[in-house]
């Protein structure tokens, strides 16, 4: 089982003063999967992204990324290791360029140092340029429009633009998994509707790409995780199919709330 | 022939621009140098405001742009021959050489990565006072510690980005100004750097038996000693000029730019902010340096005063003016703040007046500066 594991976390928590976080998870994703992260809000979803992206240190329990232990990583590292995010409230780079945004998610892929730079200008040039090209297919890989559109400031775009930038940037890192922080946060049904077409190609594409995706609106979750995973107070509560945790009464609780005895 | 006229125009453009500089150089009296400066104003404020004119001089200026640099650099390489019977005009264009050098190397913290450095004037002045000394006490050559200060200037920067890195915006700018004051005390108070007396007698440069005290006759003309100085800086600034373009168009820049715009996404696409920081501190401090050190060997005479907290002040107002993240934007910037006070000696008194005016002018009418920065083309 745990031989084809991407990520797996044992007993992982982390408190802020007296509240309980992320409260000894253990979770596990193999590698190719889609995996739905549910919960109520504050159940500890996004916090359990920060720690295992390396944003926040844990106080117990293990991280292990590709049989590695990365509990003690720099965030830069564990990118570095093969690991990519978006954000709840996208984060792009503002005051740059939409191919500027994509070729950043590159930066771990080009070799060049101060010295190349400094001295050895044209191999530097070579490389920034093909990231550029690559950069550019992936950005027309998901849309033609945003193709054309790649020297336009990323603050211009409309929602579910900026937020496909920010899938773009995160695949250009070549990741092994891919951690989605609600990405249908502030859109449209349409622009909904469009994103997971998009994550249906990302699919296509990368088809040894794990996905972690954290969403609210279950018809995203139900079309797309192969597997989900509720989470409760920091803790786990539950995991399973779609269907079976849909029908799970701990689930709907927790959501809910408690259902009333003579109801 | 549609081609033809634009070389035209574009050239006698900058042919205007440049006699106008010239003018200013020589001008005297409040009013001419006064009226000088509201005419490039108000020509500047029509310009930017006609969409038309502006989309027209962009255009001449990208499809000739080799033959524009080119007489750029003519005028500039020509500049003392033209001056040459001004040598003050001269010596303030080696000044403005100074701020540029310096200019340009803080826009990699302060344009690029938004690191709102204030301790230029520490970089400074220990690239001066290690040259300095090592030329006084040591009687090496200029030509070996030129890059001596410069690289005394970057083990500088880099020691003090690293406590640096523990604090962020405006607190990293409250350690920047308290270690900028520090240097500024021990070198008044250690007797080894000569105390408030500084350091004296620093020899001119020279090459082989040439000084650059003396003066210097090309093609019959006989340039004035302060043309040495002027050339020397001019190389430093084209080759800081080259290593800026090429920093920001390659991995750095990005990473400098994503962790102005957002640290923890920067983080998050495996750039590593500390290491990056740290870089923008130290490559900047060795630019600095090597100005510092000019500076010494000009003057012959250095003192903490030199260093004092102003300076620094003065040159981010350079960068802020010029535009953040725009190499040529900054050189105008450092022309313009260097020259302007320098020329209207009435206002040297008040000048810190004169520089906050600038500052709030600049913040809310073009935030950006003269020249924002590019999207970069990877065409």
């Amino acid at each position: 089982m745990s031989t084809s594991a991407i990520l797996q976390t044992r007993n992982l928590s982390l408190s802020f003063g007296g509240l309980k976080a992320v409260d000894e998870v253990d979770f596990q994703v193999k590698a190719g999967e889609t995996v739905g992260l549910i919960g109520p809000n504050g159940s500890g979803k996004t916090t359990f992204f920060n720690l295992i992206s390396g944003i926040y240190k844990p106080d117990r329990g293990e991280i292990l990324f590709n049989k590695e232990n990365i509990k003690d990583c720099r965030a830069f590292e564990i990118t570095r290791k093969g690991l990519a995010r978006t954000f709840q409230n996208n984060r792009l780079f503002w005051q740059l360029s939409v191919l500027d945004n994509v070729i950043i998610g590159m930066h771990k892929k080009q070799k060049a140092r101060l010295f190349d730079v400094l001295f050895r200008y044209r191999r530097v040039l070579d490389e920034l340029k093909r990231c550029a090209r690559d950069s550019l297919d992936i950005l027309g890989y998901f849309s033609r429009e945003l193709r054309d559109n790649h020297h336009r400031f990323v603050v211009d775009l409309p929602q579910g633009d900026r937020r496909r930038v920010e899938i773009c940037r995160a695949l250009a890192s070549d990741p092994k998994l891919l951690l989605l922080d609600e990405p249908s946060a502030g859109m449209s049904p349409d622009e909904t509707e469009k994103l997971m077409d998009d994550i249906g190609k990302v699919r296509q594409k990368y088809k040894d790409l794990s996905i972690i995706i954290i969403e609210h609106d279950m018809g995203v979750i139900e079309k797309i995780a192969q597997r989900v995973i509720v989470f409760n107070y920091g803790r786990k509560l539950t995991e399973g199919t779609f269907a079976e945790i849909s029908s799970n009464p701990a689930v709907l609780e927790a959501y809910l709330g408690e259902e009333e005895q003579d109801a | 022939m549609k081609r033809l006229q634009d070389i035209f125009s574009l050239l006698t453009l900058e042919t205007v621009f440049f006699a106008v500089v010239l003018i200013f150089l020589e001008a005297e009296g409040v009013v001419p140098i006064l009226s000088i400066i509201l005419g490039a104003v108000l020509i500047s404020m029509v310009v930017t405001r006609l969409e038309s004119v502006n989309i027209y001089l962009q255009r001449i200026f990208q499809e000739n742009k080799r033959l524009a640099v080119s007489w750029g650099i003519l005028f500039v390489v020509g500049l003392p021959f033209i001056l040459h019977d001004n040598p003050y005009a001269i010596h303030m264009m080696f000044l403005a050489g100074l701020y540029t050098a310096l200019a340009i190397g803080l826009d990699f913290q302060v344009g690029a990565a938004n690191l709102v450095n204030f301790a230029t004037a520490a970089d400074y002045g220990i690239g001066a006072y290690a040259a300095a000394m090592l030329a006084v006490y040591f009687g090496w050559s200029f030509w070996v510690v030129l890059p001596l200060g410069g690289l005394a200037a970057a083990l500088f920067g880099f020691l003090l980005g690293l406590p640096t890195m523990k604090t962020k915006t405006y607190y990293l700018s409250l350690v920047t100004i308290a270690v900028g004051l520090i240097i500024y005390l021990l070198l008044n108070n250690f007797s080894w750097t000569g105390g408030p007396n500084g350091i004296a007698g620093i020899p001119f440069p020279g090459i082989g038996s040439f000084s650059f005290g003396d003066s210097l006759t090309i093609f019959g003309v006989e340039l004035p000693f302060q043309a040495n100085f002027y050339y020397l800086i001019l190389g430093v600034v084209a080759i800081e000029f080259v290593v800026a373009k090429r920093l920001y168009n390659s991995k750095i820049g990005l990473a400098w730019n994503a962790i102005r715009d957002d640290e923890i996404a920067a983080e998050c696409q495996g750039i590593n902010v500390t290491g990056c920081k740290i870089m923008a501190f130290y490559t900047n401090a060795f630019f600095d340096g090597l100005a510092g050190a000019i500076y010494a060997f000009n003057v012959g005479f250095i003192s903490p005063e030199n260093f004092a907290f102003m300076l620094s002040v003065i040159v981010i107002t350079m960068v802020l003016v010029g535009g953040m993240g725009n190499t040529v934007g900054v050189i105008f910037g450092a022309l313009i703040l260097t020259l302007i006070p320098e020329k209207f000696q009435v206002v040297q008194s008040y000048r810190l007046w004169l520089f906050a005016l600038i500052i709030l002018v600049m913040l809310m009418a073009r935030p950006k500066g003269l020249f924002p920065q590019k999207i970069r083309q990877y065409a």
